[in-house]
């Protein structure tokens, strides 16, 4: 594609309540500048990823929001889809240097969760989902349990696997300074964990976030270059589909994302996939083309080969739903220069970021790769 | 929030949607409810796979425990959805009762 990443910065995330959403794009985007060594001058267009500034926050036209707030006189827009608002973010950006429309652009991915109430902001997600998803009360942890639970039936998977999920997340985020939780959990603590929609229980969720996270995407020479950058859609409902055991969006943004890459899923080293809960990772394990259907469950935690999740996931490093998919590819990209610290994976050099929206309606497919 | 209007327009659609068969094809059940929907929690909220062919997401109402099961026998039936909202309108829906 010719497309680089030239720049990369995430803030923290976590229940920050002394830090406006202001403040969190300010640490975000300037350190993304430093990093591509790029005068905020240089910046073409902003784009950002983000669901629910207007929902909760009253805050809409996020465009010249942030232009005002980062001093940039650009054209600037803001991209919309659910939980997958951060990979859609890069993908329009990515398409906008593509067409000559520019050169060098930004991408910030924000969300500001945690000064409401839980009710509230559960609501407010539900905006992901259908109408009648919404009339029978249904929830996203609820969703992604009727999901885990058909799991289970067909494949035979259990709720210990799925907890392993949750342990190897936290661990990871144990090792990542921007993490939410850097507290390592059992197996254990997980099943005994509060329920919150059967069989999923608290730490199979991934938490309410506040962060944000940036990138600087550019047509000139840099390390890190994007492979590919693939959107595939599939019914808004979860019970429109034809499986719920797997997500038809993610399968075929993959396939797509390879084919542009011209490489397989054997070939990627470190991915970073949608782990909003534990069965989501185990669902993204196999519909990513890493393991067969029913074979994922087993090997979590034990793949030499393949790390998955390195900055802790959205489990342990938290959900802040706009920024995510923006920080699962800060998160590639440091592994990938090598300067990940802590926890470092040896020798990466092809990296995957998977992004879901709502209930696998939207999934974006990222591959990038160290430039030879 | 739902409007009147919008709670007016989806009439149709439910009632064509009222006493059909169908059966379960995967549940869980909610504990952390979203707004509205507090005094019913926990319930349950099922996939149900309808005889026609469709399928829908429902919440599974007059049950017990038994009925909580993968190819329960169940039928459609109008119920209030939620708490009067700030308009005053009790909107109601479609939920399942086991058969």
């Amino acid at each position: 594609m010719n497309i680089f990443v030239a720049g990369v910065s995430t803030t923290k995330f976590g229940e920050l309540w002394g830090v406006s959403p202001r403040t969190l794009a300010r640490e975000a985007v300037f350190g993304a500048l430093k990093d591509a060594h790029i005068d905020a001058k240089k910046i073409d267009a902003l784009f950002v990823g983000n669901m629910l500034s207007g929902i909760l926050g009253g805050q809409e036209h996020l465009g010249a929001f942030f232009t005002e707030e980062l001093g940039l006189s650009v054209p600037a827009f803001k991209i919309e889809g659910a939980c997958a608002s951060g990979g859609l973010a890069v993908h329009n950006a990515i398409n906008s240097v593509l067409a000559n429309q520019y050169e060098t652009v930004l991408v910030l991915g924000i969300e500001k969760m945690t000064d409401h109430k839980p009710e509230d902001v559960a609501t407010a997600l539900m905006g992901a989902g259908s109408e009648e998803e919404r009339s029978a009360g249904a929830t996203f942890p609820g969703l992604y349990a009727i999901m885990a639970r058909a799991h289970m039936k067909e494949y035979g998977t259990t709720q210990e696997q799925l907890a392993s999920v949750a342990v190897k997340n936290h661990y990871h985020a144990s090792l990542n300074p921007n993490a939410q939780f850097r507290n390592p959990i059992t197996i254990e603590q997980v099943m005994r964990s509060s329920k919150i929609a059967d069989p999923l229980k608290l730490l199979d969720c991934s938490p309410i976030s506040d962060g944000a996270s940036a990138l600087v995407i550019t047509r000139k020479k840099a390390r890190i270059e994007m492979k590919s950058s693939i959107v595939a859609t599939d019914t808004l409902g979860l019970a429109q589909r034809k499986s719920l055991t797997e997500l038809k969006a993610t399968q075929e943004a993959a396939k797509k994302a390879y084919e542009q890459a011209g490489i397989s899923s054997k070939d990627i080293d470190i991915a970073e996939v949608h782990d909003c809960f534990t069965i989501a990772e185990i669902l993204a394990m196999e519909d990513l083309g890493f393991y067969k259907k029913g074979k994922a469950a087993e090997v979590v935690g034990k793949t030499k080969e393949l790390v998955i999740n390195p900055s802790g996931g959205l489990k342990g490093c938290g959900h802040p739903v706009g920024a995510t998919g923006i920080k699962q590819i800060v998160e590639l990209v440091e592994h990938l220069r090598g300067s990940a610290g802590e926890r470092q994976v040896k020798n990466a050099k092809i990296g995957l970021a998977h992004n879901v929206g709502g209930s696998g309606a939207t999934a974006v497919v990222h591959i990038l790769c160290k430039v030879r | 929030m739902q409007s009147p209007v919008k709670i007016w327009r989806n009439q149709k659609k439910i009632q064509s949607l009222i006493g059909k068969t169908g059966e379960i094809i995967s549940w869980t059940i909610i504990r952390v409810p979203p707004e509205g929907f507090s005094d019913q929690a926990p319930y349950p909220v099922a996939v149900i796979a309808l005889k026609s062919g469709e399928k829908i997401t429902a919440q599974v109402v007059d049950y017990n425990e038994k009925h909580l099961a993968f190819g329960q026998k169940v039928i459609t039936v109008i119920r209030r959805v939620t708490q009067p909202n700030t308009e005053g309108i009790i909107p109601y829906g479609i939920k399942v009762k086991p058969l």
